[in-house]
């Protein structure tokens, strides 16, 4: 019976105290009439072995003790899945991003691995792992609050369908968005022919500035770019829905922009610069800070175009070609 | 056997338990019409085909207790210490209540299939 007593033992731990000895008595009447009645169908007084089906059978101490208890939840189901989508975003729009930028860094800046040698380049992301502890650690306090008061403040209860929010179709486009994306790239697109900006040198207020030998590359792909994401626009504009067509188009564009960029900010944009009364050591100076400065920068466009990329994917697998033929025969 | 048939059983065992557990507090209460201690009641109603396990069990029949459709008392029998369970007036009602609906019931599902 040692077994038994040891089983016991070990349940009695997890139950409530007040209750701990009348429980107990009570199961252990239940398991040794289990063992009784088992030992007259057998003849013989049981062995541990034989005993320890039965304690498997009845369950472990803790999950044995855990019925006993009220069912405690420390965010319960009416409050866990605002919850979850908030840890989730903080996550996926937060922790992640400055994970992606801290890897970009610490793989593209050879300065930065200087600077953080050997395991120093792990301990700089000490800020991201606070980061994580504390989101985790308010977001669930704050939650297990509310929980716990939410009867009270009747935070679910009250409610009114007519409060409830329109239905948002993720595919619409605001066509009111598309003329001022419209405005916006064709007045840009208009102000840099007129001051042809696809030019080399250029003087402003006693200030030459003369760009790379790239820069018309630059110009006119980004010119062609632009074309093209006006073409993209109008379509928009006469069809204000995202098809598989437009949207992957879209992101054709962005990531042959944002390479564009990238690679312009890696490669320099200024060749010279001059200027009364600043001498040629001085402007050169400036001219290598200012692209040593742009290829530093060049990681951000990276980040930033990763993160666009991103949500130009996503749109494109959402809407997918079953859901163009889904909108196709509904005739939307 | 294959994963899907495994998944199409671990199915089958979780709505069948839920079913079950469902009614096994209509189960307990009928049977404690007839004073029993917890050991020989798992028996009672294991013989009519309502297997319960003691860790489902006494939690249950604390819960039926603490609602006031239960008294019970310990007693000697045997030379041990048992509680005996048996149901209060107020569980005697409930317990007729708790049949009319279950014939409701019954006779819904019945109708429905």
């Amino acid at each position: 019976m040692e077994l038994v007593d040891r089983y016991l033992h070990a349940v009695k731990f997890w139950l409530p105290r007040k209750q701990k000895d009348d429980i107990i008595a009570e199961l252990s009447e239940d398991l040794r009439s289990q063992i009784e009645d088992k030992e007259s169908e057998l003849g013989h007084t049981l062995s541990d072995a034989e005993v320890e089906p039965i304690l498997k059978r009845c369950g472990s101490p803790m999950a044995v003790a855990g019925r006993y208890l009220p069912q405690q939840s420390l965010i319960g189901p009416t409050l866990f899945p605002i919850y979850s989508i908030i840890i989730r975003s903080l996550f996926l729009y937060f922790l992640l991003p400055w994970m992606l930028v801290w890897m970009g860094i610490a793989i593209f800046s050879p300065d930065f691995r200087s600077d953080h040698p050997g395991a120093a380049l792990f301990l700089s992301l000490g800020p991201w792992w606070r980061s994580c502890t504390y989101s985790l650690f308010f977001n669930t306090l704050i939650f297990a609050l509310l929980d716990r008061s939410q009867a009270r403040l009747h935070l679910v209860n009250d409610w009114n369908p007519r409060s409830l929010p329109q239905v948002r179709d993720r595919n619409v486009i605001s066509r009111g968005s598309t003329i001022f994306e419209l405005t916006v790239v064709v007045a840009t697109l208009a102000t840099w022919i007129q001051i042809d900006a696809f030019r080399r040198v250029f003087h402003i207020f006693g200030i030459t500035i003369t760009l790379s030998e790239r820069w018309p590359y630059f110009f006119w792909a980004l010119v062609l770019v632009t074309l093209a994401g006006i073409g993209v626009s109008c379509m928009n504009l006469s069809n204000p829905r995202w098809t598989r067509l437009t949207a992957s188009l879209r992101l054709g564009l962005d990531f042959y922009s944002f390479s564009l960029f990238y690679w312009l900010f890696r490669t320099g944009l200024l060749q010279s610069f001059s200027a009364s009364g600043v001498s040629s050591s001085d402007a050169a100076d400036f001219v290598r800070s200012f692209n040593y400065w742009m290829a530093g920068s060049a990681i951000w466009v990276l980040v930033i175009g990763a993160i666009v990329i991103f949500f130009d994917v996503r749109r494109v697998l959402r809407i997918g070609p079953t859901s163009s033929a889904r909108q196709e025969n509904s005739g939307v | 056997m294959s994963p899907s048939t495994d998944t199409g059983n671990d199915r089958f065992e979780n709505l069948r338990q839920e079913l079950r557990r469902g009614s096994l507090p209509l189960a307990v209460l009928a049977a404690l019409r007839t004073e029993h201690y917890g050991y020989t009641l798992r028996k009672t109603l294991a013989d009519h085909g309502m297997a319960i396990d003691e860790g489902t069990l006494y939690p249950l029949l604390r819960r039926l207790e603490t609602q006031g459709l239960l008294v019970s008392q310990w007693r000697e029998e045997d030379k041990r210490n048992k509680r005996f369970y048996r149901l209060s007036p107020d569980g005697k009602l409930i317990l007729k209540q708790l049949l009319v609906e279950w014939k409701s019931i019954r006779a819904s599902l019945e109708d429905i299939f």
